[in-house]
């Protein structure tokens, strides 16, 4: 998919080193999507629950390019959802996010480049 | 500088070992890796008196890594292997069925099994305990057909089969002597209202030990300190501890007392042997962490010793227990708070207790509050001076205080 992507959130709405929510049903994706943004400002999209248990990501812990699960701590890349830490064992799934004029769109299934 | 050893031979699939692999071979050692492990397949074992245990997660789904990761990873992985010495003047590591694997380096992380006590009839009746997935998998099968069961020690692990077992229909009576449990690791406050929830969830908790066991027409006879009449239960399970996995080591002629003595680097008595996770204790001040996650960091901190690099930064004790639906963590050294604030109410989730002594921060308990627990982890590793009346402040966002 290319085009302009999915208006997900205004920037002003993600906390720097938090994350909120979006459900599945605005975009569109297998499970709700978690905006996540560091603490140097950028947004990254993952999906939202824990490949370990059941956790929302996006209540999870942002940190120098890295979230930790709210539950059992297990880290993942924003960037890549590459899994970083036990005792989830699987990657998480990322999506492309792009940010314009202070919105946030989102490329369900698009990795970033 | 010594050169990076050549052969390394782990010993113990838990989380301990599994971690020294995975970090050694992320940390670019190219040598000769091998994973000697007991049993079917490396697990992690929280789950064992949790999700496992109620059917909800099969041993696939406990896996500490993946089936194809040991080979992507270029680990050689035993299994079904028991480890029968260990020759370091030889650099040999003997296995039961014979076979010698080479060994520059040896690290151990052989953990613990599960702690006994001398109730009189325990064997008899069969009391199990829950240490491994055969453990665990042995309690299921008795599930079926048991609709009352009796827990000894609320401890972690306990707290959790009760939890489980309560959650699975079972009429349970859990019994520890101390008042309230688990007060040094969280704080008597919370440990009083952790221990009465049970008590809501409809458990019955006694405050008494076990006098006798006896297994009769009727079931298996319970009588518990300072009470005349036995309790009537179809099911035994004891949750008092864990005894270090230390034969191996001693056999070898390692410094053990109570634990595989380490130190701040894994390093034992012997240099060409570390030791990572439950079976080890520290030789500086003789603590024994026996955390999921203490021994995945030692494991992190024997792949540096190995490699010959600094230790990674260390962090202040943390753990976590599941229990009746709610998520409980905890770190530093509750023990060392001389008073305690409330980030919230206590007993109304979500809320979290901060420890100080004076002024300084020493550890947190949360119950569905990470944020609060992850907050002072942070504040603790950092030795960042707070206001307790802050962070007991449920307005104050804890993410932003610590960015200052």
């Amino acid at each position: 998919m290319s085009g302009t992507g999915i208006r997900v959130a205004a920037l002003d709405d993600i906390p720097e080193g938090e994350g909120i929510t979006v459900d599945r049903a605005v975009t569109g994706t297998e499970d709700d999507i978690a905006l996540l943004r560091d603490d140097d400002g950028s947004v990254w999209a993952l999906n939202d629950t824990c490949t370990h248990e059941t956790a929302s990501l996006a209540e999870g812990w942002v940190e120098k390019g890295h979230v930790e699960c709210p539950l059992h701590a297990s880290r993942f890349c924003l960037r890549s959802g590459k899994v970083e830490g036990l005792p989830a064992t699987r990657d998480a799934v990322a999506h492309r996010v792009e940010v314009r004029d202070g919105e946030v769109y989102l490329f369900p299934n698009e990795t970033s480049s | 500088m010594s050169a990076t050893p050549g052969r390394i031979v782990i010993v113990g699939g838990g989380v301990a070992g599994v971690s020294t692999v995975a970090a050694l071979r992320a940390g670019g050692y190219d040598g000769t890796l091998t994973l000697v492990d007991a049993g079917e397949f490396p697990y992690d074992r929280p789950p064992l008196s949790k999700d496992y245990l109620a059917g909800k997660r099969d041993f696939e789904q406990i896996a500490l890594k993946p089936a194809g990761w040991y080979e992507t990873q270029s680990v050689r992985l035993i299994r079904r292997a028991q480890v029968t010495a260990l020759l370091p003047g030889q650099g040999l590591v003997q296995l039961a069925d014979g076979t010698t694997l080479p060994a520059d380096r040896v690290v151990l992380g052989t953990g613990g099994t599960a702690a006994r006590l001398p109730i009189p009839g325990a064997a008899e009746v069969g009391v199990q305990v829950l240490r491994t997935v055969e453990d665990a998998g042995r309690l299921r099968d008795a599930l079926p057909a048991a609709s009352r069961a009796l827990v000894i020690g609320a401890g972690l692990i306990g707290a959790e089969v009760a939890s489980t077992l309560a959650g699975l229909g079972c009429a349970v009576v859990l019994a520890d002597p101390a008042a309230p449990p688990l007060a040094a690791a969280v704080g008597p406050e919370l440990a009083a209202w952790l221990h009465d929830q049970h008590r809501t969830r409809g458990i019955d908790t006694v405050a008494a030990g076990i006098a006798s066991l006896r297994r009769t027409s009727r079931g298996i006879e319970a009588l518990l300190g300072g009470e005349k009449e036995a309790r009537v239960v179809d099911l035994v399970v004891l949750g008092v501890g864990m005894v270090a996995a230390t034969p191996l080591a001693e056999a070898a002629g390692l410094e053990v007392d109570r634990g595989i003595l380490v130190d701040s680097a894994q390093r034992t008595s012997n240099p060409a042997v570390l030791a990572v996770g439950d079976v080890t204790r520290s030789r500086a001040d003789g603590t024994q962490a026996g955390h999921w996650d203490a021994a995945r960091r030692d494991g992190e901190r024997a792949a540096a010793t190995l490699l010959g690099r600094p230790a990674p930064v260390a962090s202040a004790p943390w753990f976590w227990s599941d229990r009746h639906g709610r998520h409980i963590e905890t770190v530093g050294r509750m023990a060392a708070a001389d008073r305690t604030v409330v980030r919230g109410r206590l007993g109304d989730e979500p809320f979290a207790v901060f420890g100080f002594r004076g002024t300084t921060l020493v550890g947190a308990v949360s119950v569905d509050d990470t944020f609060a627990v992850r907050t002072a982890r942070r504040l603790l590793d950092g030795a960042i001076p707070v206001d307790a009346d802050l962070l007991a402040d449920p307005s104050t966002n804890l993410r932003r205080l610590l960015r200052g």
